[in-house]
């Protein structure tokens, strides 16, 4: 009888309004972690060592010994790094998603506008002052102007964005592929030259009590970008037009709304993000580009907006813990042997899980429905005595 | 000009198969971005099952291959498993999981790879690449001395035959019998199936796995042409490709061959004016983007009377009207 009361309770926990937000992404999150832990068990390893060196790995537990020079914060600022793309790119998800659109370009999106900037601003050699606010400005301008090239093609010719965008994603990866191996190769490496470090938007070898840090510019980016989203769809009208397309187009548009604009807006906006992610991670994280190669930084990217249930307060959790696998894998893998592809297959059934979902609250919603009709059931059945009625009535509104 | 036609058509035939692969999925009903993910899997399954046989069966063996291909089709088939549960059972978003299934079929081959070389070699250290022979070629013998055109009958894969074949079952499946005509019917109006009795869920859910089966087959095509070995190298967009050729070639099959054929064509034409002209190979790169940029440029003028199957992306809801 009480466990029955508990899983009742866990249902209404899962299906409320309120609560639904944060309980389905935790319980997919323990989902996959119990998955995952069977396959560590299977693999002969400890999942808990396993789950302590990822979060060692990123700079949130300390390390049992440390190379010269490095320390707990350098781990947690390689973790910033990885993290101000992420959480970039996932916001560009959530703008385009919010609108009802799936920007699936999102890597295209980065690679462009991280090559803009590095071959614009990069080998220039202004300084610090100049070249850091244009190359942001560069890769913000390269993203919006994909995205919204994208939205032109959907407004305008219906092509729906999902195509588009895997077209231009392969597009951008030979065209800018091509241009690095005939102008801005490295002959040693065969990857992109260098961006300068004046350019760079981190700060390398910063010496913080003693450990060698490098400070990433772009997690203030990410930031002031969670905020504006946020503050857009919360507080803005055109915010709400956006939420209004998305939610019914044909609606939308018997208000008054100008669907196609906000389309392309929407479009824009999640390019501009995902453009700023895109320098931040080639010209900030990494300083170079390996031709052809788009990152998988772009689908994980909807994994994070996926797990973050879409709202930008979530993508942060959501982008903190994805970073976490993926940054920390390397130690992982060191301490413990297992292949450090393990990290991404933590994600692929995170992402497996909280696709679910929406399938999880139906349940809860099926269940705790069931649960009703039975008292209202007992209740009618009832009638004759009423005190049982009663009994059953309050606590039905329980 | 004939080592044109050759590779154009030793390209085209494995992205055939798996654009049929997505328009089986897509008539049912059910949005198909997973194909790149169903290919990379099939063939690490194919890769493995050659892999485990070749150690016992020597290496030259040829027969390795079919069963290669008959584990491919089987394991991709199975894999699309997961995407026809979260999209028909469990509802999921069909772009999303998709999207979900290309990533964890990357993340699960890629670590399966090492995970079972490190078995086999039982050394320490693990490559993430099963090794493959590439497969023996023929020639059709009369056939071949066709002036120009006999170049397609000549140096052929074996699978570009089986390919065919298939391609003609497949497509006498969707139109010709009950159950194909029952699966177009779920991706333009299911609760017209629902109705006159047939099972919406059932039939998406097989579509999905046929499509799998069909995407296997053309990933471990490839694994056995291109790059005569599996690894993660295997996950090089020619999924993506095939979706493109499916929507190029307005959900249809035959229409879908020639564009496919087009786009081989394209490749390698592309590869061997390079060649010819004295270009250094960088502008190859050039010529793959051709196939993506002549899709976008041609659906601009197409994409309204472009005819995608009208139920395809959302889960069937007997109670919608």
């Amino acid at each position: 009888m009480k466990k029955a009361e508990s899983s009742h309770r866990f249902a209404a926990l899962l299906d409320s309004e309120r609560w639904s937000g944060i309980t389905v992404p935790i319980l997919s999150l323990l989902l996959s972690l119990i998955t995952a832990s069977i396959l560590l068990l299977i693999l002969g390893k400890n999942p808990l060592v396993a789950f302590l060196s990822f979060l060692q790995g990123s700079g949130f537990v300390a390390k049992s010994s440390y190379g010269g020079g490095a320390g707990m914060l350098t781990d947690f600022f390689t973790f910033l790094n990885v993290l101000a793309p992420m959480l970039l790119a996932s916001l560009g998800f959530v703008v385009a998603f919010r609108a009802g659109l799936f920007n699936i370009g999102i890597a295209g999106q980065m690679l462009a506008s991280g090559f803009l900037a590095t071959a614009f601003i990069g080998y220039s050699g202004m300084s610090a002052w100049a070249a850091k606010p244009l190359v942001i400005l560069v890769g913000a301008a390269a993203g919006g102007l994909l995205g919204a090239f994208v939205g032109f093609l959907k407004y305008r010719f219906n092509i729906h964005e999902v195509v588009s965008t895997i077209m231009l994603n392969y597009i951008v990866s030979y065209l800018t592929g091509f241009f690095i191996n005939s102008k801005f190769a490295d002959p040693l490496t065969r990857s992109m030259k260098i961006c300068s470090n004046e350019a760079r938007l981190s700060w390398t070898n910063v010496q913080i009590s003693g450990m060698k840090c490098s400070l990433p510019l772009g997690i203030l980016l990410a930031a002031i970008a969670v905020v504006a989203v946020k503050f857009l769809f919360d507080k803005t009208v055109f915010g709400f037009e956006l939420r209004a397309v998305g939610r019914n187009p044909l609606c939308a548009r018997y208000t008054g709304i100008k669907v196609g604009r906000r389309i392309v807006a929407a479009l824009m906006l999640s390019g501009i993000l995902a453009g700023l992610a895109g320098v931040t991670y080639y010209c900030g994280y990494y300083n170079t580009i390996v031709p052809k190669s788009l990152s998988s930084m772009g689908y994980d990217a909807i994994a994070v907006a996926l797990l973050g249930n879409s709202t930008p307060i979530g993508c942060i959790f959501a982008s903190i813990l994805i970073t976490i696998f993926q940054n920390g894998s390397n130690y992982m893998s060191s301490t413990l042997g297992v292949a450090k592809e393990i990290a991404s297959l933590i994600t692929g059934i995170l992402l497996l899980f909280s696709s679910c979902g929406g399938y999880f609250r139906y349940l809860a919603h099926r269940k705790l429905e069931e649960a009703r009709d039975k008292l209202t059931a007992a209740a009618r059945a009832g009638t004759e005595t009423p005190r049982n009625s009663a009994d059953g009535g309050t606590k039905e509104e329980k | 000009m004939e080592k044109v036609l050759i590779d154009g058509l030793s390209f085209a035939a494995p992205l055939f198969i798996m654009a049929m692969g997505g328009i089986y999925s897509e008539k049912s009903g059910v949005t198909n971005l997973a194909v790149e993910g169903f290919q990379g899997f099939g063939a690490f399954i194919g890769a493995l099952v050659a892999v485990l046989l070749m150690r016992r069966m020597g290496d030259g063996s040829q027969a390795v291959i079919y069963l290669a291909m008959l584990a491919a089709c089987v394991g991709g088939g199975l894999y699309a498993c997961i995407h026809g549960l979260l999209c028909v059972k469990f509802r999921a978003n069909q772009v999303i999981s998709g999207v979900v299934v290309n990533i964890l079929a990357v993340a699960l081959t890629t670590f399966l790879t090492s995970a079972v070389n490190k078995q086999l070699m039982g050394g320490s250290q693990s490559s993430n690449k099963f090794i493959l022979g590439v497969s023996n070629r023929f020639t059709v013998p009369g056939l071949s001395r066709i002036p120009v055109l006999g170049a397609l009958f000549r140096d052929m894969y074996p699978f570009e035959l089986i390919i065919l074949v298939i391609a003609v079952v497949v497509w006498y499946l969707m139109y010709k019998t009950r159950f194909g005509m029952r699966l177009r019917a779920c991706g333009e109006n299911p609760q017209a199936v629902d109705a006159a009795g047939g099972n919406v869920d059932r039939t998406r859910f097989l579509a999905v796995m046929i499509s799998g089966a069909l995407s296997g087959i053309g990933g471990i095509c490839y694994a056995y042409s291109i790059s005569a070995n599996f690894s993660p190298n295997i996950y090089m967009g020619y999924g993506y490709l095939a979706i493109a050729a499916m929507i190029f070639g307005n959900w249809n099959i035959p229409a879908t061959a020639a564009v496919c054929l087009f786009f081989g064509l394209a490749k390698s034409g592309g590869y061997q004016l390079c060649l010819s002209m004295g270009l250094s190979s960088n502008y190859s790169d050039l010529f793959m983007m051709l196939p993506y940029v002549l899709t976008l440029l041609l659906l601009t003028f197409f994409s309204k009377k472009n005819h995608p199957p009208k139920a395809a992306g959302e889960a069937y809801d007997a109670g919608k009207r």
